[in-house]
């Protein structure tokens, strides 16, 4: 059995894996399961004591379909090819564990899902912005989001004044 | 979670903030990393990233997979090649599209010969960083002759889109191998050059030696990959470790050091262009006849609609292993995609590396990383 399957055979029998909302079958990876928020940390520290390190976070908008967001985290080893998926539905205004306390390169992760879409934390250290400039008060990842708002770095998008108007005062 | 190696500073007045950066020769981009120094001693690092932010994620979704292909490159432009082929591996797999012999050779050559380039700008580009000159117009004179030969191919020099869903876009042309094997001889005998240059260099050496040491729980804590892992004692390389394409054909090694530190790391990607020349030279050797494009794919125009799935699919890029993860719902267009980038983790890893360092050591660990930021911050 590989270090992939294994490792969740444990995460299935602490009860710590839940049955998955929607069928969308993942590839390219040796396992994949479904975690509670609630059982997170405990799975993803289960993952790093088992030797496996953490390769991606990527988080995706179902709010239409599902009133939530899902995140599809991937765990990798350096001794062996066992890419384990865990995937989390994070319901909106619900803030997900941080996995900053577990691995350090969640930090980063953390804060671009925050910035791009608007969902929170519990527990980050520094939840700001990483990839945006400070201050951005919209989240450009979500769906909803369509027409970048008017900016103060490109003068482009404001239209000009009537020309018309300006004459006449 | 962040813990100081080094005895807080008792008096606030004694420490001061210095920004390197964003405008900076030695951040190789738009980064700012904020210095907090005590002295010349470094206590805090906070690398302030997003400078180059493009939104290529957002208008993934946004485009059609095909219409994609161009942003591909502008992640990392060092070795966008290998990125471009990436994005056409993933989708090929997503949607089940074939790839004739030919083209999964002719690609690999062309990868292998846009890593080399990398690794040869990073050489010039670092040694400068170092304060040598010289080693920068050795570098540039290879990797020119290898922009040259790549642009015979496929018409570009950096921001490569030759890669096709089923292939690629253009034949290497007869003439081809040819010229491929002078490049690779002129590099063969470049070789010992460097070695009298640099490796033998006393000044390079005390710069580069013992300094910048990362542990190889430091790499697991950040997820570092590529040649940063590689000089830290871990044969992990993902042409091996899942091997994709036709690099299973191809014997040979993943060059590793212990030591850990700056010279490690330069001395595992000299001995990764040794490696990736052998390849290349198998390639030619190999390099089936046949078509350069599956029959019936009509490359960009064909309107692509994957089944539904997320597919995450990772390639070894220059820097490290790179991953896409594309969240298909069946449409033209992706619904998510997201790019995993080494330089990600590897500039993320130096918050930890450089604490406790001295500020000039800082610029030699910074430049041992590689970093392009435009693929950071996508």
């Amino acid at each position: 059995m590989g270090a992939a399957a294994d490792l969740a055979a444990r995460l299935d029998a602490a009860g710590w894996t839940v049955a998955a909302p929607r069928e969308h079958p993942m590839l390219g990876v040796a396992e994949s399961r479904w975690c509670s928020p609630e059982r997170l940390v405990e799975s993803v520290r289960a993952a790093r004591d088992a030797g496996f390190f953490y390769e991606s976070m990527t988080c995706v908008d179902r709010l239409e379909a599902d009133a939530a967001f899902e995140l599809v985290y991937t765990f990798n080893r350096y001794d062996e090819a066992a890419r384990l998926a865990l995937r989390v539905r994070a319901p909106k205004d619900q803030p997900v564990p941080s996995l900053a306390g577990v691995y350090s390169i969640a930090a980063w992760n953390e804060r671009e899902a925050w910035e791009f879409y608007g969902l929170g934390f519990a527990g980050h250290p520094n939840l700001t912005w990483l990839l945006l400039p400070e201050d951005t008060d919209f989240h450009p990842l979500l769906k909803s989001f369509t027409a970048p708002p008017p900016s103060i770095y490109d003068d482009s998008l404001n239209p000009p004044a009537a020309t018309g108007d300006a004459h006449q005062h | 979670m962040r813990t100081s190696t080094e005895a807080p500073a008792t008096d606030p007045l004694d420490t001061y903030v210095l920004n390197m950066g964003p405008q900076h020769p030695s951040t190789h981009g738009v980064l700012r990393l904020k210095l907090t120094l005590q002295g010349e001693r470094v206590l805090d690092v906070d690398p302030v990233i997003g400078y180059s932010h493009r939104a290529h994620e957002k208008m993934a979704e946004n485009r059609t997979y095909a219409q994609f292909f161009p942003n591909t490159s502008r992640q990392d432009y060092l070795s966008g090649l290998i990125y471009n082929v990436a994005w056409a591996e993933a989708v090929e797999k997503l949607a089940g599209i074939a790839v004739p012999e030919r083209a999964l050779v002719a690609r690999v050559i062309l990868s292998e010969f846009n890593r080399i380039a990398s690794h040869l700008l990073w050489v010039g580009a670092f040694l400068m960083d170092l304060g040598a000159a010289t080693p920068f117009l050795y570098s540039f004179d290879d990797r020119e002759t290898i922009l040259g030969l790549l642009e015979t191919v496929t018409g570009s020099r950096l921001t490569y889109g030759t890669a096709r869903f089923g292939g690629l876009s253009k034949d290497l042309d007869g003439d081809f191998p040819r010229r491929a094997r002078a490049v690779l001889a002129k590099l063969r005998a470049r070789w010992p050059e460097f070695e009298g240059l640099i490796e033998g260099n006393v000044i390079f050496r005390q710069r580069t030696r013992g300094v910048g040491v990362m542990s190889l729980a430091q790499c697991h804590a950040w997820g570092v990959t590529g040649p940063m892992l590689r000089a830290s004692g871990v044969a992990y390389d993902v042409r091996k470790a899942e091997p994709y394409g036709a690099y299973p054909r191809f014997s040979f090694d993943i060059p590793t050091r212990p030591e850990g530190d700056v010279f490690a790391r330069y001395m595992v990607r000299i001995a990764e262009m040794q490696q990736s020349v052998r390849i290349i030279e198998q390639a030619l050797d190999a390099l089936p006849a046949g078509p350069i494009l599956t029959e019936g794919s009509i490359g960009v125009k064909k309107r692509l609609k994957p089944p539904a799935g997320t597919l995450y699919y990772a390639v070894e890029s220059a820097r490290g292993a790179y991953g896409i993860v594309i969240v298909s719902e069946g449409g033209t267009e992706p619904w998510r995609a997201k790019f995993r980038t080494p330089s990600y983790a590897n500039l993320a890893a130096m918050q930890d590396v450089m604490r406790g360092t001295m500020v000039a050591d800082a610029v030699a660990i910074l430049g041992s990383a590689d970093v392009v930021m435009p693929e950071i911050d996508r």
